[in-house]
């Protein structure tokens, strides 16, 4: 089998993400495009997944605990076969599917429902626990906001996975410097993320978050305890038309969406 | 505290005995024996607790392995048991009730209930048991609002016998479950009731004026209490114990209208949204153009201190007081034709 490269894989789930900006409803689309390095290094590399049995008992877990970019998961699970691309883009948020706008469970892939805030490192901190109640090696990763951390039960599940030396989970704050009602650091700080983190009990580090070698090697390494990567990144990242600061939401009009593939290099029909 | 197997009988296979031989163990205490005897047979079984566990927990005792104190984080507890949950285990959840139904109700909702997570809240302090420590430590509403969750099952034993029994169907039952507790009644019922069933309300002593629904430690043992009284008084009543909540036994309720001419609820909840919402709904829905007598916690927070009884009583939760108000509301078809008519 010819190994796609994790560059062309980042470059197709965007591909995906804008197309889904382009349907009726639109998408969460900055949030979306700052992970996908995040899910690219995750799902194409680290995790041990198999897409056509996503409840395989042996799988790692990926809740995505930021659920409102429903839309940059569901397109990096198409990419990597758990769902199919063309009928994700025909019916995201279309009537009766299965692809809402937050997170849905109904998904293959996905864990948990989520996008009400605050709610994936219990979910992600119970799984790890469970996992080494069965004695099995299945490890958890959370993809959380850095707007979410303001959330409090956020901190209350930290803490428990820290008290608990839970190595078989791993937290990935996706460092965007935005939420809905503009920058995080103008609303409610996330300043001393990492150092936060630390305090907490968590071996973490801090890492470009569009660098999927970097990524990759933080991911790799052996955990002793619970670990948080605070990724760095931007919100709608790489597509040059949005210079890296993509809006929160947006719903893209078929000439929009044709700028923004021709800004990724492609020409549509 | 007495171990689950130190006394000759097993709670399992001989649960009335096993309780007769410890006669003051609260309800909140049997479950958590019933829970380690169960957990004995069910590998899957976990206990979490948020700092309330108390000391000398049986189960803890008896399972340390299963056991997890995972501190004051009752929001994250229930997360984690639904994530505890999604990898095989039967995880039983415990605190106090205004903490696990309403401080983290939307772990409830989106954890145990969206998600159908096999997880059982477990709660005790339900309604005013927790009495000299202030509405703080009341839960009022808890039914209401758990009972409008779609996929909960809503359940309160009304003694020990009952308890046990709840905790092992709910055990045996998969999906999100609400098991609600007083905290100091030593409730033992001496009546005798068919078997116990999730869902399936059961009469306890059958009667042709007046239909009793009651719910819990409280309302079922004042059901009982009120009927007594009332059967001095030349009144008959029914007495249905619906220790299930949700799924609500439609059936039950459909029967005790056509056997009788008042309905009653008795609950330790207030008036609003527990059983007598639900048993209002359904006479409602049904046309039954009934009236429905709610005994329960009035629509107010009572800030003064007291003990469980006397808060009760200032609810009008108290068994004479009931039998006066179900005297005024009973309806007297036969005295009515007697009386003249009015209008001449």
């Amino acid at each position: 089998m010819v190994q796609v490269p994790l560059e062309e894989r980042a470059r197709r789930i965007r591909r995906t993400i804008l197309r889904l900006a382009a349907t009726p409803v639109g998408c969460h689309l900055g949030g979306s495009l700052s992970m996908v390095e995040l899910l690219v290094v995750l799902l194409g590399r680290v995790m041990n997944v198999r897409p056509q049995e996503p409840r395989w008992e042996e799988r790692d877990s990926l809740i995505l605990s930021k659920g409102h970019a429903a839309a940059g998961l569901y397109a990096a699970l198409a990419e990597f076969g758990f769902i199919d691309t063309e009928e994700l883009v025909q019916r995201y948020n279309a009537e009766g599917s299965p692809y809402t706008g937050h997170v849905s469970a109904a998904v293959p892939g996905v864990e948990f429902p989520t996008g009400s805030l605050g709610h994936g490192l219990g979910l992600g901190v119970g799984m790890a626990l469970g996992h080494r109640l069965r004695q099995r090696a299945n490890r958890v990763f959370v993809v959380c906001g850095d707007g979410e951390m303001g959330e409090g039960s956020n901190w209350e599940a930290l803490q428990i996975a820290a008290q608990h030396e839970l190595s078989g989970l791993t937290v990935l704050v996706d460092r965007n410097g935005g939420q809905n009602d503009g920058p995080t650091e103008s609303i409610l700080s996330q300043g001393a993320l990492v150092q936060r983190l630390s305090a907490f009990g968590l071996g973490t580090v801090e890492v470009d978050g569009h660098d999927m070698e970097a990524l990759a090697r933080v991911l790799e390494a052996p955990a002793e305890g619970p670990r948080a990567i605070v990724a760095n990144t931007k919100k709608g990242a790489g597509v040059p038309m949005l210079r890296g600061k993509g809006p929160h939401y947006a719903t893209f009009n078929p000439e929009q969406l044709k700028r923004a593939l021709a800004s990724l290099g492609e020409v549509t029909p | 505290m007495t171990s689950s197997t130190s006394s000759g009988a097993d709670l399992l296979t001989a649960p009335s005995d096993w309780l007769a031989e410890q006669p003051g163990l609260s309800n909140r205490l049997v479950f958590r024996h019933a829970l380690a005897r169960l957990a004995d047979q069910d590998e899957r079984v976990v206990l979490l607790e948020a700092d309330l566990a108390g000391g000398g927990d049986p189960y803890a005792a008896r399972h340390p392995e299963r056991f997890l104190n995972l501190g004051i984080c009752e929001a994250a507890m229930l997360d984690i048991a639904s994530g505890m949950a999604a990898t095989g285990h039967v995880v039983f959840a415990h605190t106090f009730a205004p903490f696990g139904a309403m401080r983290a109700c939307e772990q409830v909702r989106l954890g145990l209930a969206y998600a159908r997570a096999n997880v059982k809240l477990v709660c005790d302090y339900g309604g005013l048991s927790g009495a000299f420590f202030g509405p703080t430590h009341h839960a009022i509403e808890d039914l209401a609002i758990l009972r409008a969750m779609p996929n909960m099952t809503v359940v309160s034993p009304a003694d020990g016998l009952e308890t046990i029994q709840a905790t092992r169907a709910v055990l045996e039952m998969e999906g999100p479950v609400y098991l609600r507790l007083g905290r100091n009644r030593v409730t033992r019922l001496d009546v005798a009731r068919p078997a116990f069933a999730l869902g399936r309300a059961m009469c306890l002593r059958e009667g042709s004026d007046v239909g009793i629904i009651a719910h819990g430690e409280v309302g079922v043992s004042m059901a009982l209490d009120v009927a007594a009284r009332l059967e001095t008084q030349g009144i008959s009543a029914r007495v249905v114990n619906l220790h299930t909540l949700k799924p609500f036994d439609e059936e039950a309720l459909l029967e005790t209208a056509e056997r009788t001419r008042l309905l009653v609820t008795v609950e330790e909840h207030s008036i609003l949204g527990g059983l007598g919402g639900a048993v209002c709904e359904s006479v409602a829905s049904h046309g039954l153009g009934r009236r429905v007598v709610r005994a329960g916690i009035q629509d107010r927070y009572d800030s003064a201190a007291g003990t469980h009884e006397s808060l009760l009583q200032r609810h009008g939760l108290e068994a004479g007081a009931l039998v006066e108000t179900i005297l005024g509301a009973l309806p007297r078809p036969r005295l009515a034709a007697l009386a003249p008519s009015r209008r001449g």
